[in-house]
């Protein structure tokens, strides 16, 4: 009674796992099959009960490997783990096993039975060959990208080495010229070399400027932070600029806060940023208008607004004037010197600290008021 | 005595301009128009500062500087490296040479003899 129990018990357990299992008496005949074995290799009870194993299936199941395992290994370790198979079957194609077997000896009489159980991990196998490749691609891509990137960068580096070489010499002679260091000129030849260097600068500008926006890109910018009195670099910047302001004939208004706190940020990078601004106000407001500077205190950090009245952006140019190159289409802007990237940039370098810039603006002819806020710490992103 | 500067450079135009500059301020100017011209002349003229540019063909001026550096006779001689290599990558290659400096190109007309002798001890 009790043993019966046992066996119903014994058959369940065998039934209920979900890999195939055999059971096989001390001859390698099978005792025993579970429906998952019947099912995974696409057999029947009746061809498989009582047969040697390597008979099953029309001799299907004669591996060499199975074949050591049972009669080579097993004999000798009474368990085995994890002993891979890959054999083509008939039936189901090839498949990739991984095979566990005891060896029990039986309390009563020398008989042994072997439990053999048989996982199915061909698909296991595939994904993790799948998974490898993956891998295998995906690092190929990664070199890929790092070779592009430094090939940019090489080529950043000596494109703005080739461009500086003859530059120098532009800027730097017609300089010594306009300086009349080896003779006097007239008022023509004057104005010309002013007009040579001039441009020189210019283009030297831009180069640095387009340098400048393709390292942000690259990730390749990094910042010298310290700490920052704002109040005091807006009271310098504001004395660099008046010279620029007062020979256009514009009124600058400066409200400073007095309890701005100090920032951490890279101080050439906040004046370069207030610079590009404060000229872009300059440049783009007609003679007697008026442009301010605005900062106070924001939620944790700095705002600063750079306004004007002058020649402002029309609502659907507010995005694309941060393009780079982009030129307010008005017959005053026309002749005004500029670059057309010191807005982007500025807006780079602010995202670079951790802040954010906007432009707002009401329309043509209504002036243009540029905002950004700086963080009292600059968040981690800015270290690349 | 006028101070002797050797300047190094394979761009003539740029060879010309510093010459001028620094002929102008009272120095004696020696030039070389590549980095193995420019190591005989230190050594023949012993000048009170080299102005070196960095990227010359055959051999660049941070390898020109290494050997004067390895040299009894030109070892204390100041180095100004005047280079258009602005970005951080071009002065990696200069900073472990002892006792030289640098100077961006463009370079400024009106303050570059000043800058240079800066670098005289």
């Amino acid at each position: 009674m009790v043993t019966t129990l046992i066996d119903q018990i014994s058959e369940d357990i065998v039934e209920t796992i979900h890999e195939s299992l055999l059971v096989l008496d001390s001859d390698l005949k099978v005792v025993l099959a579970n429906r998952s074995f019947i099912d995974s290799f696409n057999v029947t009870r009746e061809e498989t009960l009582g047969r040697f194993i390597y008979d099953l299936g029309n001799k299907q199941w004669d591996i060499p490997k199975l074949r050591e395992l049972l009669e080579t290994i097993l004999p000798q370790e009474t368990t085995f783990d994890n002993y891979e198979v890959e054999h083509d079957f008939a039936t189901i194609g090839r498949r990739v096993m991984l095979l566990n077997a005891r060896q029990i000896e039986q309390a009563t009489g020398k008989e042994r039975i072997i439990l053999l159980a048989i996982e199915d991990i061909t698909e296991r196998r595939k994904i993790e060959k799948g998974l490898a490749k993956a891998h295998e691609d995906l690092k190929e891509l990664a070199s890929e990208l790092e070779r592009a990137a430094r090939v940019k960068s090489d080529f950043l580096a000596n494109m703005s080495h080739e461009l500086r070489t003859p530059l120098n010499s532009i800027i730097g002679f017609s300089e010594v010229l306009y300086d009349e260091t080896f003779g006097p000129l007239n008022e023509k030849q004057k104005q010309y070399v002013n007009n040579i260097s001039a441009s020189g600068k210019h283009l030297l500008l831009l180069i640095n400027q387009i340098l400048d926006v393709a390292k942000v890109e690259a990730g390749k910018m990094q910042l010298a932070l310290s700490i920052l009195p704002m109040k005091n670099i807006l009271d310098e910047i504001s004395l660099l600029v008046l010279d620029m302001v007062s020979k256009k004939k514009l009124k600058m208004s400066l409200e400073i806060a007095e309890d701005l706190p100090s920032i951490e940020a890279d101080e050439l990078k906040v004046k370069q940023i207030l610079y590009n601004l404060i000229s872009n106000a300059v440049k783009f407001t007609p003679e007697g208008g008026k442009i301010g500077l605005r900062a106070k205190r924001a939620d944790c950090g700095v705002e600063i607004v750079v306004w004007d009245t002058g020649v402002g952006v029309a609502p659907e140019n507010m995005e694309k004037i941060f393009e780079g190159f982009f030129r307010v289409n008005t017959p005053y802007s026309q002749v005004t010197e500029g670059t057309g990237l010191g807005l982007p940039l500025s807006r780079k370098l602010v995202e670079l600290h951790g802040g954010t810039l906007s432009l707002e603006s009401e329309g043509l002819n209504k002036g243009v008021a540029v905002r950004f806020v700086l963080p009292v710490i600059s968040s981690e992103d800015g270290f690349k | 005595m006028k101070k002797k500067v050797l300047v190094v450079d394979d761009d003539k135009n740029n060879l010309m301009l510093e010459k001028d500059l620094l002929e102008v301020a009272g120095f004696e100017v020696f030039e070389a128009e590549n980095a193995s011209d420019g190591i005989a002349m230190a050594k023949r003229e012993k000048p009170d500062i080299i102005i070196m540019d960095v990227r010359m063909p055959k051999m660049r001026g941070s390898e020109a500087a290494r050997i004067l550096r390895q040299d009894k006779e030109t070892l204390d001689i100041p180095i100004v490296f005047v280079t258009a290599s602005v970005m951080e990558e071009g002065r990696e290659e200069l900073k472990d040479i002892m006792n030289s400096g640098f100077i961006g190109k463009p370079i400024n007309t009106r303050t570059f003899a000043k800058e240079v002798s800066q670098f005289i001890k």
